[in-house]
């Protein structure tokens, strides 16, 4: 027969609370066990898509899935730094969170990603890099309705037209410095 | 025919008069505008060494004065070429004296619009932007072709029905004029003498320019329009705008058109050929287009006032009832109102009440260009405090020097070049004189009709 002491109260107490402690303390342990792949992006070109991803697995090998990660990217714009968010992923059933990302301007450019781990805890962090070349204008309004002929075509049609039509007047002006040298009946009306 | 060869000499003389005697009054007022340009000028340096912060434009309102008047000046410039050209084209006959002074109005007109873009730039330089980076579908790029296309096409109306004219000069005058005078009346001449042939070509230029230019000058304050209409803000939304400021331009530009011709004809005599009857004729043009002018405010204002979107509701309370209203009330009443007035009541029908109106209706017309840029800008796009604006010094300055400018330039054209088309309004006499209905009135009415011929 088992008699429930004091004492044996003591050491059960104790002992869920050195597991409590250990555990609390394992927590952040565990989540920094996580394994973590990036891949070298290499190079890309101003206006390019590029697949940026990340692989979580948890210590033991397997993938880590519905994790969110957050992309930035380290940024300037008007005299301010600082980073920007470029997209936000959730790992997959393989442990991947990828986002397409198209680089606006040319150089080395660091793509930060974090995370938190399943277990909670701190927040952890990666990073990789990659350099991007070229400089083509990205921005290209679409068009509401496009109506095929009605665009700058037509701007440059109405333009070459009026600017045809004063260039005909020139050859106007032309005719009458030409005609200054006829001897001719002066007509009633403009002049002498 | 001697009373008709007397009544020409009379003309020409009255044609070159400005040309051949200069009086200190003259240059008095050439020097006070020099003054003027001047501090401008300081102004400006000041601009370009410190940068924008010494305008009153940030962020929010970014812009302010300058535009105000590059929007004015550009309507102002439908005076001449416009009102000329419609005049031309339907065979107006008592056109003749005025359209020459419409012309100068539109090209320096639009020389001053024109510099005042470049002023709201800050660094001058950047207008290549506007070449290196600017993108076709642009309602600034737009803006830059029509005005560059109009400029060109007002510069060669005026030029082309002043070519007999300019042989004029170059005739009477001769030797009697100091050297550079005597090469600008020979190049500018082309050594035009009269003859079938050049009367054919002046004839078929004059009738295409006349036509072609009324679409340019249309679509030039039409594509002004658009650089407010095409922009996300709620009070510039309406798809009104074009035809309202084209109306607005017309109708400034008569006003401005009648303050120049006012000045001109007193300052060289020209009282026997611009008479009470362009002023009245002008007079009543100007009242029809306020009339038009009121009925698209109405529909502007009935039509976002009954919606009321977000942000009207502020956009008419600064309007009808809080920062603006004075000067509001004022473009509505003072401008829009009193020229259909004055053209109404017998007592005011005269030069001096449509000179009054005219000056009303440019000063309003300017502050109404004022509030479309500024109250347009100081709705707030999110709920934050509106902002203010206040012109400081350097803008003032400038406004000031561009007026001045604007002043000086008609003041130098109308003593180098011919202020009245002197072949026309003889055309116009002989052909008033010749027609049979006039010799069946001088039956009729002969104290009347001599009246009316001197004219």
């Amino acid at each position: 027969m088992i008699t429930i002491t004091r004492r044996s109260v003591r050491i059960v107490a104790g002992l869920l609370a050195a597991g409590a402690i250990a555990v609390s303390l394992a927590g952040p342990a565990l989540a920094s066990h996580v394994l973590v792949q990036t891949t070298t992006l290499g190079e890309g070109t101003v206006g390019g898509t590029i697949n940026v991803p990340v692989t979580l697995q948890a210590a033991d090998g397997a993938p880590l899935q519905g994790t969110t990660v957050i992309f930035y990217l380290h940024a300037s714009f008007a005299g301010v730094e600082g980073e920007a968010e470029i997209g936000r992923a959730m790992t997959d059933e393989n442990g991947v969170a990828s986002i397409a990302y198209r680089p606006r301007l040319a150089g080395h450019h660091e793509i930060r990603m974090e995370f938190v781990a399943p277990a909670g805890g701190e927040v952890e962090v990666t990073s990789t890099a990659i350099d991007v070349t070229g400089g083509g204008q990205l921005y290209r309004s679409p068009a509401g309705v496009d109506v095929p002929g009605v665009g700058v075509e037509l701007l440059m049609v109405v333009l070459a037209i009026v600017w045809s039509i004063l260039f005909w007047v020139v050859f106007r002006l032309v005719a009458i410095a030409r005609g200054g040298g006829e001897v001719g009946t002066p007509e009633p009306g403009p002049g002498r | 025919m001697a009373a008709l060869s007397e009544w020409e000499r009379r003309l020409e003389e009255t044609a070159l008069a400005p040309i051949r005697r200069t009086g200190p009054r003259f240059w008095a007022l050439v020097v006070a505008l020099l003054a003027v340009i001047g501090w401008g000028v300081y102004a400006y340096w000041v601009q370009i060494r410190d940068g924008l912060v010494v305008t009153g434009m940030r962020d929010r309102i970014s812009w302010g004065l300058y535009i105000a008047t590059f929007v004015f000046f550009i309507g102002i410039s439908h005076a001449g070429t416009l009102i000329s050209a419609i005049l031309r084209v339907s065979n107006a006959r008592w056109r003749t004296p005025v359209t020459r002074m419409a012309e100068f109005v539109t090209v320096v007109a639009l020389v001053c619009g024109a510099s005042f873009v470049i002023i709201d730039l800050g660094r001058p330089d950047r207008i290549l932007n506007v070449f290196i980076y600017g993108r076709w579908q642009s309602p600034i790029i737009w803006d830059v072709l029509a005005i560059t296309t109009y400029l060109t096409g007002s510069i060669t109306y005026l030029f082309v029905p002043m070519i007999p004219d300019l042989a004029l000069f170059r005739d009477r005058l001769g030797s009697h004029t100091s050297r550079w005078r005597g090469w600008l009346y020979r190049t500018l001449a082309i050594g035009w003498n009269g003859n079938a042939t050049q009367h054919r070509s002046l004839a078929s230029a004059i009738g295409v320019l006349m036509i072609l230019i009324i679409p340019i000058a249309v679509s030039v304050h039409t594509v002004v329009s658009w650089i407010f209409a095409m922009t996300m803000r709620v009070p510039w939304d309406s798809a009104l705008f074009g035809a309202f400021f084209v109306a607005g331009a017309i109708f400034s530009g008569i006003g401005i058109l009648i303050i120049v011709m006012a000045i001109l004809r007193r300052a060289y005599h020209l009282e026997e050929y611009v008479t009470e009857k362009h002023f009245l004729y002008l007079g009543y043009l100007m009242a029809a287009f306020a009339a038009i002018m009121i009925y698209a405010n109405i529909n502007e204002f009935m039509t976002h006032g009954y919606k009321l979107q977000e942000g009207v509701e502020f956009h008419f309370r600064q309007l009808f009832l809080a920062e603006f209203a004075p000067l509001f009330w004022f473009y509505l009443l003072g401008g829009l109102v009193s020229p259909i007035v004055i053209a109404l009541l017998p007592a005011t029908r005269n030069v001096r009440g449509f000179v009054l109106a005219a000056v009303l209706v440019t000063v309003a017309m300017w502050i109404e260009r004022y509030f479309i840029v500024v109250t347009g800008l100081r709705v707030p796009l999110m709920p934050y405090e509106p902002a203010s604006y206040a012109p400081t010094w350097v803008e003032w300055s400038l406004l000031a020097a561009g007026l001045a400018l604007f002043a000086l330039l008609i003041t130098l054209f109308s003593k180098v070049f011919p202020i009245i088309a002197v072949w026309e309004v003889a055309e116009d006499h002989e052909a008033t004189v010749a027609s049979p209905d006039t010799a069946r009135r001088a039956a009729l009415e002969p104290s009347k009709l001599e009246g009316e011929t001197a004219r």
